[in-house]
């Protein structure tokens, strides 16, 4: 794949989170494996609770994690750092949050919302530069420089979701960590905020880990896609080969779940519902295995073989 | 002529869309013009001004002093009914009620705002990083459990055997049983907007802790705090008026309205003096209920909740 000759930004090995209730332990990801490429959109996909976003943040070291490596640049950026590390991993790594009216100071000024990173680090020259800067960012996701006297709850959805997109673009990250940044917005705006994402990772040459639930969505934005089920990444694929070839079958549950708009072919569509309780788990314990370059299933060797020769079954039918 | 032409192309303004139609919102001028919405509030913003100010500057003309009783062997200046030289008449050594009642309501409530000043400031800071410090929080909160546990007059009691009687003390006893319970109530109301997603956003931003609370958290405390400050000063007030009258709080030096009360108690069912005990009780009872009702308009208006109609 041409993945191999391809710079690796961000690398999480064997990563786990727990968190403690009253000393009862809770892995919310377990044995979480993956590289992110430079300039590609990774996609993190799974259902509500599956941990996708407790991995999104404990890579921006919000939650803490409890073993295995993140690297950023080939550096350690989990557990204990420098405060200089920090900082460059502040200005580095930003994040675009679920929901645009949680994630603003209802009581600040768009003006400070989007300077708030600019003032932690002194990043203009005086005043007058600042001002620019944020004009230029406002003006860079489709907002105008009079709004910077507003408060967060005069502004629509989607306009707040690009004040938030405006935030972390003023730091210039290399790497953005966007956990589902439309699904708390109106269909009609969706494919807008997505175009500027779209428009801004062409300009600057950033790298997503776009964190989302709904495939449709993912297909359109993402390079590569990891499924992730109950704390465990039980697929990693390129997006056209995860679609074509969906390996696992809690992938497979998950494709199937997405809806085709056409009548005929939703009345005959057979779900597949995912439920771990029924399928055949004998064996050894299954790990994350490359089954075809840069096509990455959760498996044990005797799924393995049942993986391969369907594979080897669709690629002849040509699928 | 054709349909064509009587039609022509309107360039389409993209960031027409973007504009804000409303008018700019100002957090203050929004705070004002609520607070000022309702005439009882106004009503009582006057009573509360003009008794504080009266009883603050009456007793600077006044030189009252409760230690001196200059017309003490002047029997025909004893229990005089109200009238014009003396609106509240006098008591039984023959003082002047009105520069009495003035000098102690002055008292009281000085004392009042200092002990609300300290308990506010101490309790508001304190409780931000006891609400952001898990660390803080597992020592404070044994702290406090003993601590509320104690009945506050008791403690209060002990603290003034031990320093003594007076204003000064009684402001540091007043202040120091009360300060852990504000910065309890803002440790709570911090936990709560603490883990909100904008504060997670801001750390994603690098932004310090610190700041973190004073520009993502105390805003959102205004209204919170303004609630407390409204509840505490009128509770100190009748705290040194129950204080006083029941013999703990200040001594015979200081003129003041708990003070008032206890030495005037007898003649609540004499008709003729009955005034010499209605009057303090009834000013004590109006300034706490306009103070009261003035904070309580002012956290209504300072929530922005209340901003939109």
């Amino acid at each position: 794949m041409a993945n191999e000759n391809k710079e690796v930004l961000l690398s999480v090995q064997h990563l786990e989170v727990s968190f403690y209730n009253n000393k009862k332990r809770f892995r919310a990801v377990k044995n979480a494996c993956f590289d992110i490429y430079k300039g590609e959109t990774f996609a993190l996909v799974g259902e509500s609770g599956s941990g996708k976003t407790t991995i999104g943040r404990s890579i921006i070291r919000l939650n803490p994690t409890s073993d295995g490596d993140i690297l950023y640049k080939g550096k350690k950026i989990n557990g204990k750092i420098s405060k200089e590390e920090q900082r460059d991993l502040v200005r580095n790594i930003q994040m675009i949050f679920q929901d645009p009216a949680a994630s603003l100071n209802e009581r600040a000024t768009i003006d400070y919302c989007i300077s708030e990173g600019l003032y932690n680090f002194h990043l203009y020259k005086d005043e007058a530069d600042r001002e620019a800067k944020v004009d230029r960012a406002l003006e860079s996701v489709g907002l105008l420089p009079e709004h910077k006297s507003r408060y967060p709850h005069e502004f629509s959805g989607g306009q707040r979701q690009r004040v938030g997109i405006a935030r972390a673009m003023i730091m210039e990250p290399e790497f953005i960590i966007a956990d589902e940044p439309i699904s708390a917005l109106d269909v009609s705006i969706r494919a807008q905020v997505l175009n500027l994402m779209n428009k801004f990772k062409e300009e600057r040459g950033l790298t997503y880990m776009f964190i989302a639930h709904d495939l449709s969505v993912v297909r359109y934005f993402s390079d590569r896609i990891a499924v992730i089920h109950k704390g465990r990444i039980v697929e990693i694929a390129p997006t056209d080969i995860l679609f074509r070839f969906p390996l696992h079958p809690y992938t497979h549950s998950l494709l199937q779940a997405v809806p085709i708009p056409d009548p005929k072919v939703e009345k005959s569509k057979e779900l597949v519902i995912y439920d771990e309780s029924k399928r055949d788990l004998s064996g050894e314990k299954p790990v994350l295995q490359e089954i075809r370059p840069g096509h990455f299933v959760f498996a044990n060797d005797r799924e393995m073989k049942e993986y391969e020769a369907k594979l080897q079954e669709w690629e002849k039918a040509g699928k | 002529m054709t349909a064509d032409n009587r039609f022509e192309f309107v360039k389409m303004d993209e960031t027409a869309s973007e504009h804000i139609a409303a008018p700019r919102y100002s957090y203050w001028r929004s705070v004002f013009r609520k607070f000022f919405s309702s005439k009882v509030v106004i009503l009582m913003l006057v009573i509360a001004l003009a008794i504080t100010l009266f009883s603050f500057i009456q007793p600077l003309f006044s030189k009252f002093d409760p230690t001196v009783a200059q017309d003490i062997l002047d029997r025909s200046k004893r229990f005089l009914p109200p009238s014009l030289e003396y609106p509240f008449g006098t008591d039984h050594v023959g003082t002047n009620m009105f520069d009495a009642v003035w000098a102690s309501c002055g008292n009281s409530l000085s004392i009042a705002l200092i002990a609300t000043a300290i308990t506010t400031v101490l309790g508001v800071i304190v409780g931000a990083f006891w609400g952001f410090s898990k660390k803080l929080d597992k020592i404070m909160i044994e702290v406090y459990n003993v601590v509320a546990n104690i009945p506050f007059t008791l403690v209060v009691m002990v603290l003034m055997y031990v320093i003594g009687r007076g204003k000064w003390q009684l402001i540091f006893a007043l202040s120091c049983t009360s300060w852990l319970s504000t910065a309890y109530f803002i440790r709570v109301q911090v936990m709560i907007i603490r883990d909100r997603e904008y504060n997670l956003a801001s750390k994603c931003l690098g932004t310090k802790t610190s700041t973190i609370i004073s520009h993502n958290i105390m805003p959102y405390l205004i209204s919170i705090i303004v609630t407390s400050i409204a509840r505490d000063i009128p509770n100190f007030i009748s705290y040194e008026v129950f204080l006083s009258f029941i013999g703990v709080g200040l001594d015979y030096r200081e003129p003041s309205l708990g003070r008032m009360v206890q030495d005037y108690v007898g003649y609540m069912q004499t008709p003729s003096a009955a005034h010499l005990f209605w009057i303090p009780v009834c000013l004590c009872a109006l300034i706490s209920i306009s103070l009261y009702i003035v904070g309580q308009a002012l956290a209504d208006a300072s929530d922005p909740r209340t901003h939109m109609i």
